[in-house]
């Protein structure tokens, strides 16, 4: 497959769990193509030596929870968004795999 | 004392109402509020048990918590009245407020111009007075730009400083709750009740919660306060460029000792992609969970997998989508080290340089956003690469978790423009003393 | 067949013995209804965070430390990313990067003898829901989502199902040991990836896995039926598909269950929402003081101190509540080796028969003793005892109280059993002249007779020893 083809696109967003129209694929490959240069752009940025920043601070934190129960849901609540409840689970179309 | 002269709850729902249809701000009106307390209002990322929290995104149209954030909770506890949900760029993604499932909300002051975004809604309505307190997100200075737009005060404290057990996340290494006020003492005593560690959420701060109201010092003599050269001196408008320049020459009358700092220009311009690349990644993996299944709104399909599908494509814009492509496409294992891991290297390298600026110095100011709200329909949300660094320099303190917040700063043509003050983490104290020190110098002009 | 080498490694998960889940407050429970022991947490409700379960992490110390692994004591987590029914936040919390254990090793025993197979990490992470299909469609229990797991990867070290099985023994028995998860395979708390590949030369060949085992002796046989299947296919010429099968007990063959796709992109990073936490040094170290003593040590131990055979010792170490009852018994008992019999033996088969555990035998271990003493000091025979042992079960009675009331005591004075030997030999002249005539087995025959007069009670011993001296006056 091409690399950012139409199909290719297709690809990325049904592994996504969506889809997109010719039209989004489309303004789409334009946005890669600021992606791309983005590349570029940090490829010239020196950063031998650096670690990535993941997290604002970086201290380590020592709070471990206690193995105390709390916060559990009843039938009820759990259940209470789901479209499609049967015999107290969430019901849905068979899964393919 | 703060929150003193405020509106009542029935007073706030009505206020909330006549505005709606000139703001387009709020998502839901609490009309069953309990009548006792403040009212206070919530960006609709703000999970409240009971009542429809939608985020503005079609896909949570119909989503009802059956748990409050911890915000929540302590605001109830300390006698706040939540009154209405407000409108949001859809999941935080955007900085307009165009992007919201209920349309675009509008500018508290020219109905032809944004609001700013995400916070929008809260925003506007905080700056129209519908409530002395507003409650929004700031992952990219979603809280401080349309603070900025709208005349009144947002604050972004330190990262951790308050919960975000209960938020609908955008961005998880960027997000902050911020909130709005209309003056610096109601900005710290919301802090105060809004602070502090939550073990729910493990990013949150175990520093001890300062008594900022009761501790508020507006005393500029003695502090050294440092200007932005580089934000500063990049603003083209006229009068935000004279304001500014006036209130330093006045803080320095008031005993302030000026110093300037300034970053490279080639870390300035990695601000807005090294931003769009960290947030967009993020939020695809952390938006994962909204698929229809187990909440909001399900589209059918012949498979779970179809299921999926449909209920995503409906439910997320456009916009948003392509911002998940993006975002996935960083993740790939084989493009990691060029964009998303590449993007967070360069995040240490901007927040060290950012970090130098303190130094020695109390707080650092600079103009907040460089231009009044844009008219509607000149704007539009960059959805990846590169922006001028002027617009999106308030990024800088969501990239270092250091604490930030806008004071208005004047108003051009009737419409508003704001100061940023930042101060080092956790010295909030500080960037309130000195906001209170700019608020008297401010009242003070607006008088002459 | 083996012209070809087989290289097997072994992915293991372990459900922790924790009440709450590993991210949230709600509890860990089995056969609980549907969708009652979940928090907004598990069901990855918008706006939700985890919180780390520190019994959690001190159960992976144990097993770390069990398995010896060095521990990381920086606990990172990372996510894991894809989409499935039964994943609720769409990515698992895992640990990629920095797994809590690295480079362990367990020893196992196999006809040729001892083996050490490597450990490569040991990490946490967290369970998924629990799904069944039916032809409406499909059904989801998150009572099971975010339950804690430590996933245990071996290194390919293994290289016969006979290995393959073995290591998943010996780990299952130290985990079992250091109470860290009830690592039972029939009902899914400890679950076994068997990778396998064959190769004809030092290469690896293409491997495929197999899932849902369901016992160490179908791992065994599984492993075996998929090497004899892939070198089938070599011997022809063919080649082996990469794929996911599993075992088929009736068949006793490999089935596939889905061909491999390409490799699948997880796009592992760190997860944003939790710090890096440093464990204190000090709490690992008195984790580690504190843990259960292992099979290996226990074995050892037992050998050692009780004087028993290698045999022995594996066989009452393998099932810890059988050690514990061995132990219990033999600390009041005079013969360690003879208690070691009656628990492996006669007590073993009385608690199958009678469907009951060693925690609950209705024989309590000191009475055991107290029935072994009986016989050490005479007081009973060997075989007497079996009969006390059956009431014993029966009635909960202590030995020596139905010694008593039986009136089994064995005569053991000289005079009585003389009494009744010159009995026997004065109303038995032919077996005299047999004994006479060289025919030991008259003997025998005598020594009965003395058993039949004193209804079992004379000391056989003391009986045979009589008779031979007064055959030798007659």
């Amino acid at each position: 497959m091409e690399k950012f083809s139409t199909e290719y696109f297709r690809k990325l967003a049904s592994d996504l769990k969506f889809s997109l129209t010719d039209e989004e694929i489309e303004a789409l490959k334009k946005d890669f193509e600021a992606v791309e240069a983005q590349v570029h752009l940090f490829e010239q940025v020196d950063t031998e030596g650096v670690e990535p920043m993941i997290w604002p601070f970086e201290t380590p934190t020592v709070f471990l929870r206690e193995d105390v129960e709390n916060e559990t849901l009843d039938q009820k609540e759990a259940l209470a968004n789901a479209d499609d409840v049967r015999m107290g689970h969430v019901h849905v179309p068979k899964v393919v795999k | 004392m703060a929150f003193e002269q405020t509106v009542s709850v029935q007073e706030s729902l009505r206020r909330i109402h006549d505005l709606q249809p000139e703001l387009n701000a709020a998502v839901t009106v609490i009309d069953d509020a309990p009548e006792t307390g403040i009212p206070v209002i919530l960006k609709d990322n703000i999970s409240t048990k009971g009542i429809r929290t939608t985020a503005s995104s079609k896909i949570l149209d119909n989503y009802v918590p059956v748990y409050d954030a911890t915000i929540v909770t302590k605001l109830k506890e300390a006698g706040f009245t939540p009154v209405a949900k407000a409108s949001m760029d859809e999941l935080g993604m955007g900085g307009t407020n165009r992007n919201a499932a209920t349309g675009p909300v509008h500018n508290a002051w020219d109905h032809d111009r944004i609001s700013g975004g995400s916070s929008g809604g809260s925003a506007v309505l905080a700056a129209r007075q519908a409530a002395p307190l507003a409650i929004g997100s700031d992952t990219g200075d979603s809280v401080r730009k349309p603070a900025s737009y709208n005349g009144v005060i947002g604050v972004k404290p330190t990262y951790g400083r308050i919960s975000r057990y209960g938020i609908i996340p955008y961005a998880s290494s960027l997000d902050h709750v911020g909130y709005f006020t209309t003056t610096v003492r109601d900005a710290a005593a919301a802090l105060e009740i809004l602070a502090g560690r939550d073990d729910h959420d493990m990013t949150s701060s175990l520093e001890p919660v300062g008594h900022y109201e009761a501790e508020l010092d507006p005393s500029l003599e003695g502090k050294t306060i440092a200007v932005f050269d580089t934000v500063a001196d990049a603003v083209q408008d006229p009068v935000i460029r004279q304001a500014f320049a006036d209130l330093v020459k006045k803080m320095e009358a008031a005993g302030a000792k000026i110093v300037h700092v300034s970053m490279p220009e080639q870390l300035m311009n990695l601000i807005a992609p090294v931003y769009k690349t960290i947030a967009n990644s993020e939020a695809a993996a952390n938006h994962s969970n909204l698929d229809g299944i187990r909440f909001g709104v399900r589209k059918p399909g012949e498979s779970v997998e179809d299921v999926m599908t449909a209920s995503r494509t409906a439910g997320f814009s456009s916009y948003v989508r392509a911002r998940f492509v993006i975002g996935s496409y960083s993740l790939f294992e084989e493009n990691q080290d060029r964009l998303f891991r590449k993007a967070q290297k360069i995040r240490r390298l901007i927040s060290d340089a950012y970090a130098q600026m303190f130094d020695g110095v109390d707080a650092v100011i600079c103009p907040a956003a460089p231009t009044v709200a844009p008219l509607l329909e000149e704007s539009s949300d960059v959805r990846f690469g590169q922006d001028e660094f002027v617009e999106e320099h308030m990024q800088l303190a969501n990239f270092t978790g250091y604490p930030s917040m806008v004071l208005p700063m004047g108003r051009e043509n009737g419409l508003p423009f704001a100061v940023e003050i930042a101060a080092k983490p956790f010295a909030e104290q500080m960037m309130f003393d000195v906001a209170a020190g700019m608020e008297e110098i401010l009242e003070e002009t607006s008088h002459e | 067949m083996s012209k070809y080498k087989t290289t097997i490694g072994i992915e293991i998960h372990c459900e922790l013995k924790t009440g709450t889940k590993m991210f949230s407050g709600a509890p860990v429970k089995f056969g609980e209804t549907a969708n009652t022991c979940t928090s907004v947490v598990d069901l990855a409700m918008p706006g939700t965070l985890p919180s780390v379960n520190k019994e959690a992490v001190r159960l992976a110390i144990k097993a770390c430390t069990g398995l010896h692994c060095d521990i990381d004591p920086l606990v990172k987590f990372d996510r894991k990313n894809y989409y499935y029914s039964d994943l609720p936040k769409g990515f698992q919390i895992t640990q990629q990067f920095h797994p809590i254990g690295r480079d362990g090793y367990v020893e196992i025993e196999t006809e040729e003898g001892s083996k050490r197979i490597r450990i490569e990490r040991i990490h946490m992470e967290e369970d998924t829901a629990k799904q069944f299909h039916r032809e409406t469609g499909t059904y989801i229990d998150f009572n099971r989502a975010g339950v804690p797991l430590v996933e245990i990867v071996s290194r390919p070290d293994m290289h016969s199902a006979e290995e393959a099985a073995a290591y998943v023994d010996t780990l299952r028995q130290i985990l079992l040991y250091l109470n860290v998860s009830d690592v039972k395979m029939e009902e899914g708390s400890m679950r076994c990836d068997v990778n396998i590949s064959l190769s004809a030369d030092d290469s690896l060949g293409t491997k495929t896995e197999i899932k849902n085992l369901n016992s160490i002796a179908n791992v065994q046989k599984a492993v075996a039926a998929e090497i004899e299947r892939q070198s089938r296919i070599l011997d022809e010429g063919g080649r082996v598909e990469q794929a996911t099968r599993r075992y088929d007990e009736s068949q006793k063959t490999t089935v596939l269950m889905r061909k491999k796709e390409g490799a699948v992109d997880y796009k592992y990073f760190p997860e944003p929402n939790i710090f890096p936490i440093q464990l204190d040094p000090v709490w690992i170290r008195d984790i580690q003081d504190s843990m259960e003593e292992l099979p290996a040590a226990r074995r050892a131990r037992f050998m050692k101190d009780y004087g028993l055979g290698e045999y022995d010792a594996q066989v009452l170490v393998a099932d810890p509540a059988m050690a514990d009852y061995y132990e219990e018994a033999a600390k009041a008992a005079k013969d360690a080796k003879k208690t070691a019999n009656w628990v492996i033996g006669d007590l073993s088969a009385a608690l199958n028969r009678d469907n009951r555990t060693f925690a609950n035998a209705g024989v309590a271990p000191e009475h055991l003793a107290q029935l072994v003493n009986l016989v050490a000091d005479g007081t009973i025979s060997g075989k007497q005892a079996k009969t006390v042992f059956e009431d014993m079960l029966s009635s909960g009675k202590e030995p020596a109280k139905i010694v008593e009331e039986k009136g089994m005591k064995q005569v053991t004075d000289e005079g009585a059993i003389l009494a009744l030997v010159t009995e026997v030999l004065d109303a038995n002249p032919k077996s005299i002249e047999d004994y006479k005539a060289g025919k030991d087995r008259a003997i025998g025959f005598l020594v009965g007779q003395v058993m039949k007069k004193s209804r079992g009670t004379a000391n056989p011993k003391r009986t045979n020893e009589l008779i031979r001296e007064e055959l030798a006056k007659r």
